[in-house]
């Protein structure tokens, strides 16, 4: 609107401005400054406060120096600094699976008919029924025989009940979660995708304390459900592993290592190829060499395990353990990590980014298929010359989000799970620790935040520089 | 991938057969992937409703049995007996109420200065509003403390709502809304006499309806979860939000597991209600680039 004096249209814009300019000057905008002000003083609650009359001092970059380089730096900055960048680690994982999940989603795998939705699910209900009635009659202990509370069971932990007791339950357990998996596959097909999407979506939706608490229960190396599914899993490897000569283990893991090099070898070969005939650019080129890595590190880490497992086989007998001893998590400096991560790609996977990469899909033009399909693409094929190149500018928002969002993230889960122990501190649990909780010192820990900056800004101007290469085609 | 089920309405042709069948087979073997992973989504949710239903002495070894021998729903209750949580959950909603409503008023009327009214200095200010959103929220908490504790709002339900009430990010949201709404409507209403005021309430707040609603579901979930300020501004236990309380609950009764996943579980309870109800227009907002960093 051009109504009205100069004068005037700026009062009336200012009138609609002032609430929120004020809040911006007082609590953005002049923080910044103060921030940057505080880290070169000495300004510490402990030190300065209304029972001392000491000045606070300017001290230049001293702030930085000590953490940065200072005696202390080996014990807090540079570990913490190495705490965050392990557990950015799941990021890269995280992306891939919502991608992963994302294609699963935009596949269009309920049917979209209704008819064929109602004879499908009317399959799966009657087949529900039959494997729930089925899974009972396999697993119940009969009627309970008289004297059976004298047969106790001998379990440990268990101890105090009789074993028609303990499989009683166990049927109803193994009952119901043949009926519970029956009545999400019903929901699958009469919701479709909605289904999925919502269920896959509300982890990050309720991520806070109350979910950090209930996965510190499924952690608990005693009593928690994923030791308690992972035990006899890996005691079955140990039997399994133990039992065939070592040598098939490790040349399943050689013949593993020469075929992911080989499949990469030859998607490398394909990329170089184009370029060289102008058939593609260099970026579409860079973009299939970012997946072929990703796709390495993962087969890399799989041949390590499946290589080492006649090693660790035989190192857990030594110990006279029963099998692998599993995970302690979140009680284990090895392990707290990993188990945050695990955690972290559990929450985010359905999240915001797989939101982001089924709108980026369902916005791939048909036309780009049909031409691959004249081609004889395959579905590889498909994935790699038209979803991926044409997802580049949704991955590159994507990397560019989790990378600001993971180097300044971790302290709830950390704080909530760990209080920081095992390996867990994280950056901006260093600046709570510097700032609130030990000696208020509200200079140092300001230095600290704007050491996070720098690293922030910069991994984003590589990351700018680096994607607007990959998706500028 | 994605339009691998696009055929199968056709009526396949002769010696197509083998490949329709592929193709069913790959639907079935989607399927089931979907399934699988929908499973691993809910059984932490089961497990938590589990828990809380067991008895104290049951708990450690649920996992070894599935289902708990007797069943508790008491925990429920002392949840309520041992911490003040029905105030945590008012609370809660309190302070997520207060901030929401700031925030969505003071930013739809900067958005509007900022879309619809041209001014000298429009421009530049408005990059310093997106530049600011660029920084980090570290750098912003010490002195944002040290104003709060100076401003005598520790410990009190000001010190949380105020600070929080206005949003770059929620200006720059609500504006790209504006900036989609034709400029003539608003011309026609400035022809007609109305006045800015009017045009803003009558004109372009109902277009923006969307968009209010995308930063009001947004701002009341980011708050209701939101853990680091109340954390250290708050030390009464009757100002306790939702989540501080959970912690409190943890650190003095963490052994006391069914009621902990109780308590849990009824936190997470509001966010699915907002969600399901209004799944529309949260999944709009985040394609829209509404990710709330």
């Amino acid at each position: 609107m051009t109504v009205g004096s100069t004068r005037s249209r700026l009062l009336f814009a200012l009138a609609f401005l002032l609430p929120n300019l004020l809040g911006f000057l007082v609590f953005t905008a002049g923080p910044v400054l103060a921030s940057f002000g505080m880290s070169l003083t000495d300004l510490s609650i402990a030190k300065h406060n209304f029972y001392s009359d000491e000045q606070v001092e300017f001290i230049g970059l001293e702030n930085y120096e000590n953490i940065l380089v200072g005696p202390e730096s080996q014990q807090f900055f540079w570990p913490y600094f190495g705490n965050t960048v392990f557990l950015m680690l799941g990021i890269p994982l995280g992306i891939a699976g919502s991608l992963a999940i994302s294609l699963l989603i935009t596949a269009k795998i309920p049917p979209t008919k209704t008819a064929n939705r109602g004879v499908l699910s009317a399959i799966v209900v009657v087949l529900t029924i039959v494997a729930a009635f089925a899974v009972w009659h396999a697993t119940q202990p009969g009627d309970r025989p008289p004297g059976e509370e004298l047969v106790l069971s001998v379990e440990s932990g268990l101890s105090d009940m009789s074993t028609w007791q303990v499989e009683r339950l166990r049927a109803v357990t193994a009952t119901l979660a043949t009926i519970g998996v029956g009545v999400l596959a019903i929901l699958g097909l009469t919701v479709g995708s909605l289904f999925f999407r919502t269920a896959f979506y509300l982890p990050s939706l309720l991520a806070g304390v109350p979910m950090f608490l209930l996965w510190k229960t499924l952690y608990r190396p005693d009593g928690g459900l994923i030791n308690a599914v992972l035990d006899p899993i890996i005691d079955g490897t140990h039997a399994v592993v133990t039992a065939t000569p070592a040598l098939l283990w490790q040349g399943l893991g050689v013949l593993l290592a020469l075929a992911s090099l080989g499949l990469a070898g030859r998607s490398v070969y394909t990329g170089v190829e184009r370029v060289i005939h102008r058939e593609a650019g260099a970026s579409s080129f860079v973009g299939r060499l970012v997946l072929v890595l990703t796709m390495l590190a993962i087969a890399g880490g799989l041949v390590l395990v499946i290589y080492h497992l006649p090693a660790s086989a035989a190192a857990a007998a030594a110990e006279g353990t029963q099998g692998f001893n599993p995970p302690e998590w979140l009680v284990s400096t090895t392990w707290a990590k990993p188990a945050l991560i695990v955690m972290g790609v559990w929450l985010g996977v359905g999240g915001a980014n797989m939101l982001l990469y089924i709108a980026g899909i369902s916005n791939i033009p048909p036309e780009l298929y049909e031409a691959a399909d004249i081609d004889g693409a395959n579905q590889w094929q498909r994935f790699i010359n038209v979803t991926w190149p044409q997802l580049a500018p949704t991955t590159f928002f994507i990397v560019i989000m989790s990378t600001i969002g993971g180097l300044q993230g971790g302290f709830e889960q950390a704080l909530i799970m760990t209080d920081g122990l095992y390996d867990t501190t994280v950056l901006t649990y260093y600046i709570y620790n510097l700032a609130f909780e030990d000696e208020f010192q509200l200079g140092l820990a300001s230095a600290v935040a704007w050491v996070m900056f720098a690293i922030i800004f910069t991994m984003t101007v590589i990351n700018y520089r680096f994607g607007s290469k990959l998706t500028n085609e | 991938m994605s339009n691998s089920g696009s055929t199968l309405t056709t009526t396949p042709h002769r010696g197509r057969t083998g490949e329709t069948i592929l193709r069913i087979t790959a639907r079935v073997v989607g399927f089931v992937i979907l399934v699988t992973l929908s499973v691993t989504f809910v059984v932490p949710f089961l497990w938590q409703v589990i828990l809380s239903l067991s008895s104290l002495a049951d708990v450690d070894r649920i996992a070894l049995l599935g289902v708990p021998p007797t069943v508790h729903p008491e925990s429920y209750v002392r949840v309520f007996e041992i911490v003040a949580y029905a105030k945590a959950f008012f609370n809660s909603f309190f302070i997520a109420g207060w901030v929401t409503l700031l925030q969505v008023v003071t930013s739809a009327m900067a958005a509007f200065a900022f879309s619809r009214l041209q001014w000298p200095g429009r421009d530049r200010l408005f990059l310093l509003y997106l530049a600011t959103m660029m920084i980090p929220g570290v750098v912003l908490m010490v002195p944002n403390f040290a104003l709060i504790l100076s401003l005598g709002l520790f410990n009190t339900y000001a010190g949380l709502i105020i600070p929080a009430a206005f949003s770059a990010y929620g200006t720059f949201l609500l504006r790209q809304f504006m900036l989609t709404i034709p400029s003539s409507l608003d011309e026609a209403a400035a022809i007609d006499g109305a006045g800015p005021v009017r045009i803003f309430l009558d004109v372009i707040l109902p277009l923006t309806r969307p968009g209010l609603i995308v930063l009001t579901i947004f701002t009341f979930l980011g708050n209701y979860n939101s853990f680091f300020w109340p954390l250290v501004l708050i030390k009464d236990e009757n100002l306790r939000t939702l989540p501080i309380a959970l912690r409190a609950f943890d650190t003095t009764y963490g052994t006391d597991t069914p009621a902990l996943m109780a308590a849990s579980l009824m936190a997470m309870i509001p966010p699915i209600i907002i969600f399901i109800l209004l799944q529309r227009y949260l999944v709009k907002g985040i394609q829209l680039g509404a990710v709330k960093g």
